[in-house]
């Protein structure tokens, strides 16, 4: 119990908060309640704060459905190229009928000279141009090879690989069509020219995204990581402006005591951050303004322990320990001992919207998936729950990095550091093998590179559960981690309340 | 609450009637000055516009460093088990793409798929040797997860020259066998042969096409960021009011920070990774010195909007990656729908990526660009009417109380 809080003088009294574990005699009310207070709290806090309510409603709507509605003509089609047919004969002609007909490639000009044409490129009118040789027709029919040329704007990747082949396709089957009828002509019976040309034929097989449909490929994997990066944010957020705010313990101290009133944030909304401690404080129900009629809770004391007592003040009724404290002032009221266990769960009632809220996100996310590539239900399953331990550990994180700087600054900077760039090393658009050693490592300490294992591997890859299952239950061990060191840090912070109001 | 509504006017962000237009920059040089002098007083604001784009220019490209994917794992099932089948493989195993391992069974490679072992496969089917031999159609079958854009294109054409060389080899043997010299059969095995040549981004590297368009995307996140940041510290100080030239001149101040990364981008971080680049220095500087102001102003405007310190952050830290596919860059521009293609130019990036890969990593002309100039400059016009108008509807309503 407390030394000093209690004592005679309660504005001077700044002790450091011991700790316990599952303490019932510091919490007034149950577990549950301290929960339902807690998401009580923060509802309370987003009906008035339009921006906070923005990140858990509109901005991921927004992002998921605009996500999807970028990609949604999926199979990049038509990249304009160009053509030099130096030879202007019959055999480049068809060429260049046959390049325009590809599906992946549209000739938008027929260029004269490659002057033409190296402007054309750096006017970004055509992506890449074919040069046809003056010799292309005699060769051919000399059964010399006729070699054609493709210049493409590699600085532009997506559009290379697309062009590259496209272009490829069509002078392999020109190739083969002409070689073909040399062999003929020299006697062979074209099924015999089909096998004599390609002695072993290919088959090219591309498994699980057979089109190469960019939404599957995509637009799938980005929502989650962008839905990672706004969960990071709420994380960073909900906690962090309780520490700039100074307010970290009104919040504590409201939701163990079931009959403290909730803070008007309505009017809250209008007080620079600096000042809302003390608008606050002086905010602060009558009720809790009221002093303590010490003559009572002697009384209260004598008739309890039948028997006279000279610690009149040793409060054992945290609300009145609370209530002595009478300051008004920016100095945040501390609590005399915090409770892990409260915390814990505290913490989850905080962040309750902002999970109900992704979950929701992420049944849409997994359904607009399998609308492009069915699933078995237990595969969205499966992914559902990595998504939801994903959120989870993201708005743990988002709160460990704003407790471990004491700044709601320095946590969203960290937050944009580690989250902004976690896709590029999730290994989806560049391989994870394909990276050093140190950059693996990094990419393999972020959670949503594992959850797009378990999404791949399920939703595309349509791989047995058993090859996800060991991720998944990594990730869920990763929410339990991060929420205790999240908790642990929150009492840290109540250990050092100076440090509060970083900005 | 509620019954005390004289603490409610207090806290407010009402000021007294007295201070309805306390301008904190009047002159340019007021603005320039004080703008620089904050800048590099905020711990928050010098990390976002310095320090972090100092970070990004080696932490973003990290995991790119190899550029070229090689090495890949993949599978061999071989049925045949012949002379012709471990030609195959041997060939394979000697690309530069691959790196092959046996698996005695399609089921065991599709395992080692679906674990992350292997990135593909080649089955090879029993009798392929007396097949090619007897003339006989023949065809071995390359399965590569397509999962992974970028590896699947990699082991597809890593087998196939492989396959290709083995299958012209069996080819040429034929025709001398048959009668041809040496040299007429080894031309015939391709009739139209295809050279690439990739333009600019030569060794066609994923980080010389990522890193400098995203490198302009970092400078305008960074640079909005820490602008916003600014600003809405200044609008709970209540210093966020200045006049038209003051506001130039702070502009002009975060505008110049910008700059000199970009400098540090242009000068340094493309040298250091290696990528193409420098090849229109002067037109990419000029770019970015019109470009830096434009972003600066749109951060401005932000500021005033958002009103908090870190509220930027919260809001803008997503905005990247759909910035970036909305900018024409990753995803051609003809693929996005329409209405989504006018969208993109609300974002100076949509541009800013463009130009300044055209000009310093293409070596385009500013005549090539210069609709991205205009673009810029019209986005400049627009956030500086805009910031103007912001100030004027806030300094009314404060002026009347509300």
């Amino acid at each position: 119990m407390s030394q000093s809080q209690g004592s005679h003088n309660p504005t001077s009294s700044r002790q450091k908060p011991s700790i316990v574990f599952g303490d019932k005699d510091n919490r007034q009310s149950s577990l549950i309640s301290v929960f339902l207070r807690s998401a009580r709290y923060e509802g309370r806090f987003l009906l008035h704060n339009s921006w906070d309510y923005v990140m858990l409603l509109w901005l991921p709507l927004l992002t998921i459905l605009g996500t999807w509605w970028i990609f949604s003509k999926p199979y990049i089609v038509d990249v304009p190229i160009g053509v030099i047919d130096d030879s202007k004969s019959s055999y480049s002609r068809t060429l260049t009928r046959f390049l325009d007909t590809s599906p992946d490639l549209k000739v938008e000009q027929i260029f004269q000279n490659s002057a033409d044409a190296q402007a054309a490129i750096l006017d970004q009118q055509v992506y890449a141009v074919v040069i046809i040789p003056h010799d292309f027709s005699e060769q051919l029919n000399k059964g010399k090879p006729a070699p054609v040329v493709l210049k493409v704007n590699a600085q532009y990747g997506t559009h290379s690989g697309i062009v590259q082949k496209g272009v490829q396709t069509v002078v392999g089957t020109l190739s083969a069509g002409a070689e073909m009828k040399r062999l003929v002509k020299q006697g062979a019976h074209s099924e015999q020219a089909k096998v004599s040309y390609s002695p072993i034929g290919i088959e090219r097989i591309s498994l699980f995204n057979i089109g190469a449909n960019y939404q599957q490929f995509l637009a799938s994997t980005v929502i989650p990581a962008l839905l990672h990066i706004l969960a990071m944010v709420i994380g960073a957020t909900t906690i962090g402006r309780e520490i700039r705010d100074k307010t970290f313990s009104i919040w504590y101290h409201t939701m163990i005591y079931p009959d403290m009133p909730y803070p008007d944030f309505k009017t809250l909304k209008h007080v620079p951050p600096e000042q809302k401690l003390a608008a606050l404080h002086a905010n602060l129900h009558p009720s809790w303004q009221m002093p303590v009629d010490y003559q009572s809770l002697k009384q209260q004391t004598y008739r309890k322990d039948n028997q006279l007592t000279t610690t009149a003040f040793s409060l054992k009724d945290a609300n009145y320990r609370y209530r002595l404290n009478l300051n008004k002032s920016a100095k945040p009221r501390m609590p005399t001992k915090v409770s892990i266990l409260a915390l814990v769960v505290g913490l989850n009632g905080k962040l309750i919207w902002a999970l109900l809220f992704y979950m929701l996100w992420g049944g849409l996310m997994v359904m607009l998936a399998v609308t492009v590539h069915p699933a078995s239900l237990t595969a969205m399953l499966m992914v559902f729950v990595a998504f939801v331990a994903l959120m989870m550990v993201s708005l743990w994180l988002g709160a460990i990095f704003t407790l471990t700087s004491y700044s709601l600054r320095m946590g969203l900077s960290s937050t944009g550091f580690v989250s902004a760039p976690s896709f590029a090393f999730a290994g989806v658009t560049f391989p994870l093998m394909a990276m050093s050693e140190g950059a693996q490592r990094w990419a393999n300490a972020l959670p949503l590179t594992h959850y797009l294992k378990v999404h791949l591997s399920q939703l595309q890859m349509l791989a047995p559960t058993s090859v996800a299952l060991p991720t998944l239950i990594g990730l869920i061990i990763a929410v339990a981690v991060t929420l205790v060191i999240a908790a642990l840090l929150c009492l840290r912070a109540f250990k050092n309340p100076q440090r509060w109001g970083a900005r | 609450m509620s019954d005390l509504p004289n603490k409610d006017k207090k806290y407010s962000n009402d000021p007294h009637p007295s201070s309805k237009s306390n301008i904190t920059h009047a002159r340019f040089f007021d603005g320039f000055l004080g703008t620089l002098a904050s800048i590099f007083k905020d711990k928050g604001v010098l990390l976002m516009l310095v320090i972090a784009p100092i970070i990004y220019g080696f932490f973003y490209p990290w995991p790119y460093r190899s550029e070229v994917v090689k090495e890949i794992p993949v599978g061999v099932v071989d049925y045949d088990r012949s002379e012709l089948s471990k030609t195959i493989t041997r060939y394979s195993d000697a690309s530069p793409n691959l790196s092959v391992q046996p698996y005695a069974s399609e089921q065991q490679a599709l395992n080692a798929m679906y674990q992350d072992e292997i990135a593909g496969y080649l089955i090879i089917p029993s009798h392929l040797e007396s097949d090619v031999y007897a003339n006989k159609p023949a065809h071995v079958s390359v399965l590569g997860n397509n999962s992974y854009f970028l590896l699947n294109k990699q082991i597809q054409m890593g087998f196939t020259t492989a396959i290709g060389t083995v299958s012209a080899g069996v080819e040429i043997k034929r025709d001398v066998a048959k009668g041809a010299y040496f040299n007429n059969a080894e031309a015939g095995t391709q009739s139209v042969p295809l050279r690439i040549d990739p333009l600019f981004n030569r060794s066609e590297g994923y980080g010389a096409y990522v890193v400098p368009a995203v490198a302009i995307l970092i400078l305008q996140q960074t640079l909005l960021m820490g602008t916003a940041l600014l600003i809405g510290t200044w609008y709970e100080k209540k210093q966020q009011n200045a006049t038209i030239l003051g506001w130039l001149g702070r502009i002009l101040a975060l505008g110049t920070v910008t700059f000199g990364m970009a400098c540090f981008y242009y000068g340094w971080v493309f040298s250091f990774q290696n990528y193409p680049r420098g090849h229109n220095m002067l037109g990419s500087l000029l770019f970015m010195a019109l470009y830096t102001p434009t972003v600066a102003t749109l951060g401005c405007f932000l500021g005033m909007w958002f009103k908090e310190r870190e509220r930027s952050m919260q809001i803008l830290i997503f905005s990247s990656l759909p910035m970036f596919f909305l900018s024409g860059y990753p995803w051609p521009v003809t693929q996005l729908p329409e209405p989504l293609q006018y969208v993109r130019w609300i974002f100076p990036s949509t541009s800013g990526m463009n130009a300044s890969v055209q000009l310093n990593q293409m070596g385009a002309s500013l005549t090539n660009v210069s609709s991205y100039i205009i673009h810029i400059l019209a986005l400049w016009a627009i956030a500086f009417i805009l910031l103007n108008w912001i100030q004027y509807r806030q300094i009314k309503r404060q002026y009347h109380g509300r």
